[in-house]
């Protein structure tokens, strides 16, 4: 898989953190555990719902902890286009139409390939399929064909309804068909001016928009839970948004796409009153599903204390409903 | 091991073959089975088999590795537009808008107004095109301009990349009036990926849309002469209101009829939804509240011009920066739909499912949309109790309702199984 330069860029549109680079989504769940949520539309399979593309989102909190990690830095996207884009010149405009431009052709050269590769299987398959078939009852239609014909025009017509001669039709067009396959003797250059340029719409706007490493976006806001996020985080835990299930996270041991969720975790502040009855309902459902109702959160610090900020103490408890 | 059992138990009350596929994260090497080729008939693959947990075997890597790389190659599906179906919109900046001037596909039938010989797309129309691989989006950059008029047309501004589109559409839209949000695009392209017609609801950037009146009432009259009537006989003395403070509702007493003792217990005034519905709050442009969203089901005979009634009403809400919505504003939101009560002849629970006036409230929680429908119902034949609005949540997951939570006379809440909506 392609390398993947850090920091990466997040893109902030209105207030929401979203990833459009294929690699930086592998590299990202690969290395850091950071999963997101798919949220945009698969071109070629555009009407379904089960299956979502690019771009990715990411929770506050985890854009927050990749920021902090130093991995990857905020984007205002709306400010970068709105400069990088209106502020180009023609001669910069030129050299990344002509970028678009080769790729367009190679895709299309790919494309064209791969029809060619697969009409030539196509027809391989038929000839394989009409040789069968001639070697048994075929040739014996055809020679008693090939008699008729000659004598009187209305038989021929009535086999032709048959769907008889069609068949010879068929190895007609095949055979003639065939020697103007091969094509991909021509040189590789050649090719390419020849072909019908693809246009294409990428993925992200790097190019034409250069990279800046700095950011002037203050950290994304996150809310109490995030002690909990960070010290699951930090244990090696996949986390998901969990409003599915009524929660703050999903809590899984490894890649989502593999397992499944060991904990429904909820953050709170260390003295937050909260209703009995969520236990109860959380509990429950989190033993409903096979899953631990986890509750988290940072204990305060003593004042003497001259811990970092990284070694506070989060505390978690998780809730089963026994049903005794 | 309990993964098997996992896979199979469903919460209590789901059916078998109810399983919601977007609840979870999906395994993308069933993508490849996916054939949409096939016409109507979509086969959605049954969930993957997951492990509980990894024991750092090379047959859990290697599957592990197989599911990512599956992900990767369908997200890095490239967006080509080849010669015969390429179609070039250009993007507006001032009104946020994009333009085309030969169209091609039979989106035009739901999408788009056509003025002054171009179709003129809305923000989240441009975006889902471009997102599906069907629209080219150019920028227009102004030091191009000149060169363009030389060139032919096709040739000119620079391509819009699908990062630039989520800018431009959504980040770029300025926010005078009702702009597009994300949530609101979640939904929509939910929507229109599930095969629905959606719309923008007239009253976008009004300061507020008006009441729904369409549906006056018939019986406005019998309605008066029957307030008329019931405070002759009865209503001459309000109920006291100290009672509802300390209590007891029903004072020790002489009744002569039951209508008597329940008149006292009427603390929530019952709702007449035959009523001229009026706004309780003062006109806010910061409510959220307000629909956003027209929906209909597939219909081929869609015509956007005159479109029908809509089946659903839609009203987009970000989870997060929203409460839960107060009486008050959700009768200001319903009273502006139109009067639509439900069949005589359909059951109880039917008609009470139906309401008089119905609207699909749509949260978007971090991209999980989970949708709830709010509707006006209640029965006020025979001197019921009063009925408190209904809440029902409901989720499109592929067209289908998970439950719907009902809180009927304040204390009997019922988790119910409703059908597919759709199909």
């Amino acid at each position: 898989m392609a390398d993947v330069t850090t920091p990466i860029p997040i893109s902030v549109v209105q207030g929401r953190y979203l990833l459009f680079d294929t690699p930086t989504i592998a590299y990202l769940r690969r290395e850091h555990n950071v999963c997101g949520v798919l949220i945009g539309t698969i071109p070629h399979v555009s009407q379904q719902n089960v299956f979502l593309g690019v771009p990715l989102e990411l929770m506050p909190e985890e854009a927050r902890v990749l920021v902090e990690k130093g991995v990857a830095y905020l984007v205002d996207d709306a400010l970068a286009h709105r400069e990088g884009i209106w502020g180009m010149s023609a001669e910069e405009q030129r050299v990344f139409k002509s970028i678009l431009a080769t790729q367009g052709r190679e895709l299309s050269l790919a494309g064209k390939r791969q029809a060619d590769k697969k009409r030539e299987e196509h027809f391989k398959r038929e000839r394989e399929k009409k040789g069968k078939a001639k070697d048994k009852p075929a040739s014996g239609d055809l020679l008693h064909l090939g008699v008729d014909e000659e004598p009187s025009s209305i038989a021929s017509a009535t086999e032709s309804s048959q769907g008889a001669p069609t068949e010879t039709d068929d190895d007609v067009s095949l055979f003639s068909g065939a020697p103007s396959t091969p094509v991909n003797a021509k040189p590789e250059l050649d090719l390419l001016k020849k072909v019908d340029q693809w246009h294409i719409t990428p993925m992200t706007s790097h190019p034409p928009l250069p990279m800046h490493a700095e950011s002037s976006l203050p950290l994304p806001a996150v809310g109490s839970s995030y002690p909990l996020f960070s010290h699951l985080y930090k244990k090696g835990y996949f986390m998901t948004p969990g409003l599915r299930f009524g929660c703050k996270y999903c809590v899984y041991p490894g890649d989502p796409l593999r397992y499944h969720s060991h904990f429904l975790a909820v953050g709170k502040d260390w003295d937050e009153e909260f209703n009995l009855l969520d236990l109860v309902g959380g509990g429950r459902l989190g033993t409903a599903v096979k899953k631990g109702y986890l509750v988290g959160g940072r204990e305060p610090q003593s004042e003497t204390s001259t811990q970092p900020d990284d070694a506070v103490d989060v505390r978690t408890f998780c809730i089963e409903w026994a049903g005794m | 091991m309990a993964d098997i059992d996992e896979d199979t138990m469903e919460l209590p009350g789901a059916v078998n073959g109810d399983i919601d596929l977007s609840d979870e994260t999906q395994d993308f090497r069933f993508l490849n089975v996916l054939n949409f080729t096939g016409g109507t008939d979509v086969k959605i693959p049954k969930r993957g088999e997951k492990d509980f947990e990894p024991h750092k075997t090379s047959l859990q890597s290697s599957t592990l590795a197989a599911s990512r790389e599956a992900m990767h190659n369908a997200l890095s599906t490239p967006r080509v537009h080849k010669p015969k179906a390429h179609q070039i919109a250009v993007y507006d900046p001032h009104s946020n808008m994009a333009h085309i001037e030969h169209t091609k596909g039979s989106y035009t039938a739901s999408m788009g107004i056509h003025k002054a010989g171009k179709l003129w797309l809305l923000p989240e129309e441009a975006l889902h095109l471009l997102e599906r691989g069907d629209l080219d989006v150019r920028w227009t950059v102004h030091e191009d301009t000149h060169e363009v008029n030389d060139r032919t047309h096709e040739s000119g501004g620079i391509p819009m990349s699908l990062q630039g589109a989520y800018a431009a559409f959504i980040g770029m839209e300025r926010a005078e009036g009702r702009r597009l949000t994300l949530e609101m695009y979640t939904v929509y392209s939910a929507l229109k990926r599930g095969g629905y017609t959606v719309m923008r609801s007239e009253d976008w950037s009004d300061t507020r849309p008006p009441i729904d009146t369409s549906c006056a009432p018939k019986n406005g009259t019998s309605f008066l002469l029957n307030t008329w009537l019931g405070r002759l006989f009865f209503g001459s003395s309000p109920v006291p209101s100290e009672g509802y403070a300390v209590g007891p509702l029903v004072r020790p007493g002489l009744y002569r009829s039951y209508k008597d003792i329940y008149r006292l217990l009427n603390i929530v005034s019952t709702h007449n939804p035959t009523a001229p519905p009026s706004f309780s709050l003062p006109s806010d442009i910061e409510n959220p509240f307000r629909l956003t969203y027209n929906v209909w089901k597939p219909n081929s005979n869609f015509k956007k011009r005159a479109p029908p009634p809509p089946d659903f009403r839609i009203c987009v809400i970000d989870a997060r920066n929203t409460p839960v919505p107060t009486l008050s504003q959700l009768n200001d939101l319903i009273v502006t739909t139109p009067y639509d009560p439900p069949q005589k002849d359909k059951s109880l629970e039917q008609s009470m499912k139906h309401g008089h006036r119905n609207v699909v409230l749509a949260v978007v929680d971090q991209v999980n949309g989970a949708e709830r429908e709010a509707e006006d119902v209640d029965v006020d034949e025979d001197d019921e109790p009063p009925l408190l609005s209904v809440y029902i949540a409901r989720r499109y997951g592929e067209l289908r309702c998970n439950f719907r939570v009902t809180g009927i006379n304040l204390n009997r809440v019922t988790p119910i199984n409703l059908g597919p909506i759709h199909k």
